[in-house]
């Protein structure tokens, strides 16, 4: 069995003195699905941004492929193939839905400003091939997202949002995809007609492999290969959701101490 | 697009050719007249009519937004014959200015603005960077090629990309404080660099201190120096016009620049760490580099018009090159219309020439821009013409 594709190994930080993430080691393999469960305020986004760079741990490491990426900029994590979405979608906004795609091609194109300003036509050449590629994987998304490329991306409803940001993501032709809460702030129609498009691109995509955090237990069931649950900044179980939803420590994580003393 | 309709069109397609012609044509006719009539009168109640037809022109537009689109997707198919038109606009204007060097010399400033302005716009327009130093860009490349000009004789034509690659440089310099500070803190930092620069011209006396740098000879271009006036068939251009030429090419330059670099990955790059940088580095951006670049390509283009200022007024000093410079510019990008290359350059012309028309302006001209930004900022935000949508391909 070769390395794991990413590999989180004691990983740690400390904000002040509050230990948000501690001593957490987690794997995810090639083409594999894993969700990430805990209540509020666990550290799920925590261990997320630490992944993507945004934070630097204060222990532990991150390895991609076996390779040590710890403390690297966002910027750099996100070439080598690590792409995510987030809990409250941080789309450009003031950009059109297309746009929105092409900068999450960034890293697949390459025109920098001296062959914008003197090989304009090779820059343009790329961008234009990059746009009906953007395009493309727009329709396969949602065909009513392909309808609105042209339109602002902030005028888009929650659940639109979602996807766009998805699409986004899976611009960058990634090797992980890391999807922050796709269920939240949405209603359960939302929710489920999302969470069809999210298994379509799992199907069509068989190669990527998933890192879900999700706090709506249905979904849990229905989605991952593995749950890992953490609370208070830790690890307390991993494995089959069918057998970690029968563990003390989770109910009680989740239910509270009573409720889960009657569960 | 526009010839093939001629050629092989139907009769329907010909006429909408010729209505897209007319368009055109009437605009850019339209526009160069409102600017030759506004030059050239001394009235003040024909200055306030004229803005006062621009406003209700203005406003028409805002009213009917079809309009608007229909000028701009006219512009768009007949692009051909509205760069004709408009490079001989620009080519015959000084023809009609009735040997007035004093409009020539409002003209020539209101481009050299403009190229600033449009410096300026790929930072505070696209990437949103509070750069407040783009009047020490300018500065550093007056200086620079007035330094080369008077002291080592060397050719304004040479002088013009060095004092470039010196301000970039300093650009460069500029942004690296960009990798730990943002937004306000930014802003405060750019501020610093330009009195820092104000003061070192100031007190250096290799720059000549407060007296400034004198006698910077007039370009030559081909034998024919730019000091003496311009003969042509028999009509006689102030020698203000070649400033005006060159200043036009340079403002041409600019626009071409703006245009390649907002549709391509790199406008797409500052545009996504305007909207959020967070998001932005996720996407695999540098925000660092991009920030960078965008103070390079400022300084890049704010080098070119110091260059042209120092040798068309052949008298720089460290007055030229203040704090109050900078905010002006920053005015005229924030009136104009953030990430719009027309709006820039119309605000830019707007607050060059008003000044100047209206005395009651020009003695409270701090007022009058602290004024302007403040109800801009609170009432259209994003300026007269706000930006555009992009287009890939085909139009697609």
């Amino acid at each position: 069995m070769t390395a794991p594709l990413l590999e989180t190994r004691n990983l740690t930080i400390q904000f002040g003195g509050l230990v948000a993430l501690n001593d957490v080691s987690l794997s995810l393999n090639h083409s594999e699905v894993l969700c990430i469960i805990g209540p509020n305020g666990a550290g799920k986004s925590t261990l997320f941004n630490l992944i993507s760079g945004i934070y630097q741990p204060t222990r532990g490491s991150v390895h991609l492929e076996g390779r040590d990426i710890t403390g690297q900029q966002a910027h750099r994590i996100a070439e080598r193939g690590i792409a995510r979405t987030f809990q409250s979608s941080r789309l450009f906004n003031d950009l059109t839905l297309l746009d929105n795609v092409l900068i999450g091609m960034h890293t697949q194109t390459r025109a920098g400003v001296l062959d914008a300003l003197l090989r304009p036509r090779k820059a343009k050449a790329e961008l234009d091939q990059a746009a009906e590629r953007a395009g493309d994987l727009l329709h396969d998304i949602s065909p009513e997202l392909y309808a609105r490329r042209h339109s602002l991306a902030g005028a888009l409803p929650q659940a639109d949002r979602r996807r766009l940001e998805i699409a986004r993501a899976l611009a960058s032709e990634p090797k992980i995809i890391m999807l922050d809460e796709p269920s939240s702030g949405m209603d359960d129609r939302d929710t489920d007609a999302l969470m069809a498009d999210v298994r379509r691109v799992m199907a069509e995509r068989p190669g990527l492999s998933f890192l879900i955090i999700e706090h709506d237990m249905r979904l849990v069931a229905a989605l991952p290969d593995r749950v890992a649950v953490i609370d208070y900044g830790r690890k307390i179980a991993d494995g089959d959701f069918a057998e970690v939803r029968l563990m003390p420590r989770v109910q009680e994580a989740y239910l509270g101490q009573k409720a889960a003393a009657h569960a | 697009m526009a010839q093939s309709d001629f050629a092989t069109g139907t009769p329907s397609a010909r006429a909408g050719s010729a209505v897209r012609l007319l368009t055109v044509t009437a605009t850019e006719l339209g526009g160069a007249a409102l600017l030759g009539i506004f030059l050239l009168s001394d009235e003040t109640w024909v200055i306030v009519l004229l803005l006062a037809v621009m406003g209700a022109m203005f406003a028409a537009l805002q009213l009917r937004p079809q309009t608007e689109d229909s000028i701009v997707s006219a512009f768009a198919e007949a692009r051909r014959p509205a760069l004709l038109l408009g490079g001989a606009i620009v080519l015959l204007f000084p023809f009609f200015m009735q040997g007035s060097s004093y409009a020539l010399h409002l003209l020539i400033v209101a481009q050299l603005y403009a190229v600033l302005a449009l410096a300026l716009n790929f930072q505070l327009g696209s990437a949103n960077i509070p750069n407040f130093a783009t009047g020490a860009s300018y500065g550093i490349g007056a200086y620079t090629s007035a330094l080369l000009a008077v002291t080592f004789g060397v050719s304004f034509w040479l002088t013009l990309p060095v004092a470039a690659v010196v301000a970039t440089l300093f650009g460069f310099l500029l942004g690296f404080p960009s990798m730990r500070t943002k937004e306000s803190y930014l802003a405060l930092v750019t501020i610093a660099f330009g009195i820092v620069v104000h003061q070192l011209l100031n007190n250096f006396s290799w720059t000549g201190g407060p007296n400034g740098l004198v006698g910077i000879p007039a370009p030559v271009l081909f034998g024919h120096s730019f000091a003496s006036p311009i003969e042509v068939l028999g009509f006689r251009l102030p020698s203000q016009a070649n400033f005006y030429y060159l200043s036009a090419a340079l403002v041409a330059l600019s626009i071409v620049s703006a245009k390649r670099l907002h549709n391509s990955r790199v406008g797409l790059a500052w545009n996504a760490l305007r909207a959020d940088p967070l998001a932005a580095r996720c996407q695999g951006i540098n925000i660092v580099w991009y920030k960078m670049l965008a103070f390079g390509v400022d300084a890049f283009l704010a080098a070119f018009a110091g260059t042209v200022y120092a040798f068309y007024v052949s008298y720089i000093s460290p007055d030229n090159f203040t704090f109050l410079v900078s905010v002006t510019i920053m005015t005229m990008v924030i009136v104009g219309g953030m990430d719009n290359t027309l709006g820039v350059i119309i605000g830019a012309f707007l607050l060059t020439m008003l000044p100047e028309k209206l005395r009651i302006f020009a003695d409270y001209r701090l007022l009058f821009v602290s004024v302007v930004v403040i109800l801009f900022l609170l009432l259209r935000p994003q300026g007269l013409f706000p930006q555009r949508i992009r287009s890939y391909g085909d139009g697609q």
